[in-house]
């Protein structure tokens, strides 16, 4: 499944939080953190005690990454769960539709076989909405203004962005 | 991979920072963190060896500003230098948009950097990736130090298609935010394309 073929519209958005958030209601999760494999946040529920979802994201995906490395290595073709129990929090990470990865930080009130089934659960829902995306007719989503890429940007908006990125002047280094 | 998010208007890209080992690309991020407003940075995460060398990757999001009333957001990383690190590396430039080839000026390191330019084309094209045709910039490092080779015979050995070339001196922040200027202008330009 590829991500550049999607195209998450409003309604989509919120059928994949209404997932995370019961989700996130039935284990009573700090955080359901939804991830593409590049580590970007796609969309969350739950409160989290202020965690920065953004570094969450980019560590969970890495994480993966390397445990799906690890498991290359001793032969098996992937771990599809990573579990890190802590003391009074743990982290629970799985894959979704090979392409996806959903977060779950809970407390130490629930059990990890509740996590594990519920987990479970959420996937195989989360799946059937990115097929669904991936099904839809391209021509059926992607003319409207909601949806119209904003990619088609001039040269003088990118040349703006530049210019109010940091402007604090930077030595010249240009050969 | 860029990732455009269209109901939270986010422009979310990766950039990864590549090169042989102590070449500067930990400083180059230190830098931009250090120039970055902090309502435009998050929290940048390195993880490294007890000597502070880089065993996995460091990690630093910015938020470069609005355009077409979408945020646009560079993820920047790096990638351990050390040869022996190179399965964690391949790893980093998953789902990349864009990448800075950070060499070390010094004579008795042009080797390290052929061979890391060499790896990075290698590793690209594991994850299904040109270096001819991903954006792509080249920051030539420690131009202070005394033992430097020449530029224009760096250039001659090191540039892979004609890519923007930085003189830098990552620990005095020089060339390092024209670097960044120049690979994420890139990213933009082929993210334009692709639309």
């Amino acid at each position: 499944m590829n991500l550049s073929e999607l195209l998450l519209q409003e309604p989509d958005y919120q059928r994949l939080r209404g997932v995370l958030a019961k989700t996130q209601r039935d284990l009573r999760a700090a955080l359901v953190l939804l991830i593409d494999r590049g580590g970007h946040e796609i969309a969350s529920e739950g409160k989290g005690l202020g965690t920065d979802h953004t570094a969450l994201a980019a560590l969970a995906a890495a994480n993966l990454a390397a445990t799906q490395e690890l498991a290359r290595l001793v032969g098996e073709t992937e771990f599809s769960i990573i579990f890190h129990q802590g003391r009074c929090r743990s982290i629970h990470v799985s894959d979704v539709a090979k392409r996806f990865s959903l977060v779950v930080v809970f407390d130490d009130s629930i059990s990890l076989g509740m996590v594990r089934w519920k987990v479970k659960r959420a996937a195989a829902s989360l799946e059937e909405i990115f097929r669904g995306l991936l099904d839809r007719p391209r021509n059926a989503t992607a003319t409207t203004a909601a949806t119209a890429s904003p990619a088609h940007f001039t040269d003088a908006e990118i040349e703006k962005l530049m210019k109010h990125f940091a402007p604090k002047a930077d030595k010249e280094g240009k050969v | 991979m860029t990732f455009i998010n269209y109901v939270a208007h986010e422009i979310n890209c990766k950039i990864v920072y590549y090169g042989p080992g102590l070449g500067g690309k930990t400083t180059n991020l230190k830098y931009v963190y250090g120039i970055t407003s902090p309502e435009n940075r998050g929290k940048m995460i390195s993880l490294a060896t007890e000597t502070e060398r880089t065993l996995f990757f460091d990690f630093l999001p910015i938020d470069l500003g609005q355009i077409r009333n979408y945020s646009t957001r560079f993820h920047l990383y790096t990638v351990p230098g050390q040869v022996f690190y190179d399965a964690s590396r391949k790893l980093i430039l998953r789902g990349v948009d864009g990448v800075v080839f950070v060499a070390d000026s010094q004579e008795e390191r042009l080797d390290a950097n052929l061979e890391s330019l060499s790896n990075l084309e290698q590793n690209l094209k594991e994850h299904g990736f040109d270096l001819n045709t991903i954006p792509y910039v080249l920051q030539l490092n420690k131009r202070d130090l005394p033992n430097i080779m020449p530029v224009e015979k760096l250039q001659k050995l090191l540039r892979v298609k004609g890519e923007p070339v930085f003189e830098a001196v990552a620990t005095q922040g020089i060339g390092v935010l024209d670097t960044l200027k120049a690979i994420t202008r890139q990213v933009l330009v082929a993210l334009r394309k692709s639309a």
